[in-house]
């Protein structure tokens, strides 16, 4: 359980006054606030502590404690304690710890046990703040999850079972998705709040290449050898494509960095069944670094016809 | 249109708390669509999401109902601007 300087996290003074905590709170909290920072988990966390730090200091009561044990707080485990003992054997504290069990409607999208330890330690577990107190049906917290693939496992459409707080959840994944991408599937996240719909899951894709091209949305791109002889007279080579080789004609005089298209040979479009992007192959001239003594005679040969 | 994926306004005032003023706020500002069948408004369910985070706005924040429309317009572009910074970093990827 870390100490956590709620005064500091309101970037107050501990003479503030209320009417400083609530200025301060809202305008952090405008800072903060998740809507306003989306995917942003370090926002997201500071959001929870200046919401934990205003539901301490806007309490006169808790702010008393607050300030009593601040920096001591581990003598409040102590206390606690003694009270505990002093209860259980029919003596009584009067006032202390142990205030928590009050409860918040809550329309948030962040866990059950994202308050501290220390708030929880402090002022009761289950005690949760976040601005709107007023109640409501909420939709339950959206979730939100990372997915690692590979390249070559998007390239179709397949079942992945992901693990998403305890729970299994099998789907599939649409063949195409980008890396960065981010989709919704409705109905996966967290329970409603009072009778609202479940939340959704938000999954964010990871996408790793691990083959030989290079990906631009739907469309490959590779870079292929030709021999020098090819380049010049033309002739046929075998490519590489992501589902198998295929035989193309090199036309005679192709340059060094000459780029071909093969329509319909690229990636998956995302969501549009049986249509794929282009695969863009860009020819390299191999040029023979050593040459036997007939292939240096012709070349001579060559030289002289002023090639 | 089916219904199934439609909530009537007029439920969605009374489980959220909100005034039919904020709803119809929300629909004038472009912010949600409003579906009018037989004399009775619905909200697709596709915009409880942007519906809900506007509440949370104006309770959280206090930020009244010019301040929400001029957020969910910078959301978007916010939106936007990653998109396309997603899309030119993996763009970028192409050569490095």
């Amino acid at each position: 359980m870390e100490f956590i300087d709620y005064y500091k996290l309101l970037e107050l003074d501990k003479s503030a006054s209320q009417a400083d905590i609530k200025k301060a709170y809202r305008k952090l909290a405008r800072k903060y606030h998740p809507d306003l920072n989306p995917n942003d988990k370090d926002a997201q966390l500071r959001f929870q502590q200046i919401n934990e730090a205003n539901e301490v200091l806007s309490d006169p009561e808790k702010r008393k404690k607050y300030d009593e044990y601040g920096k001591d707080w581990k003598h409040a485990d102590q206390f606690e304690e003694a009270r505990r003992q002093q209860a259980a054997s029919g003596g009584g504290f009067g006032g202390g710890f142990g205030g928590g069990g009050q409860s918040y409607t809550y329309s948030g999208s962040f866990d059950d046990d994202t308050f501290s330890d220390f708030f929880e330690q402090m002022f009761g577990g289950r005690a949760r703040a976040r601005g709107s107190h007023r109640g409501g049906h909420f939709k339950g917290q959206d979730y939100n999850a990372e997915l690692q693939l590979k390249l070559s496992e998007v390239y179709k459409s397949k079942k992945h079972t992901l693990t998403v707080n305890g729970k299994n959840i099998r789907l599939t994944i649409p063949a195409g998705v980008e890396n960065g991408q981010t989709i919704k599937i409705r109905g996966h996240g967290g329970p409603g709040v009072q009778g609202g719909p479940k939340g959704d899951l938000y999954i964010t894709f990871n996408i790793l290449n691990d083959t030989g091209f290079r990906r631009e949305r739907e469309n490959l791109y590779s870079t292929e050898e030709i021999d020098l002889t090819t380049a010049v007279l033309g002739g046929e080579i075998h490519v590489r494509t992501f589902d198998g080789k295929v035989k193309l004609k090199v036309k005679p005089g192709t340059q060094n960095g000459t780029k071909v298209k093969l329509k319909g040979k690229g990636f998956p479009k995302y969501k549009k069944e049986g249509q794929f992007g282009d695969l863009f192959i860009t020819y390299k001239v191999k040029l023979p670094k050593h040459l036997n003594n007939d292939q240096e005679r012709l070349f001579r040969e060559l030289q002289k016809t002023g090639l | 249109m089916k219904k199934d994926n439609l909530i009537p306004a007029e439920e969605i005032c009374i489980r959220y708390k909100v005034e039919r003023k904020f709803v119809s706020y929300l629909f004038e500002s472009g912010i949600i669509e409003i579906v009018k069948i037989e004399e009775t408004e619905y909200i697709p369910d596709e915009h409880l999401s942007e519906f809900e985070r506007m509440i949370r706005l104006s309770r959280d924040l206090e930020i009244n109902l010019e301040g929400l429309e001029a957020i969910h317009h910078l959301l978007q572009q916010i939106d936007k601007l990653q998109q396309d910074n997603r899309r030119l970093r993996n763009r970028l990827g192409l050569y490095e």
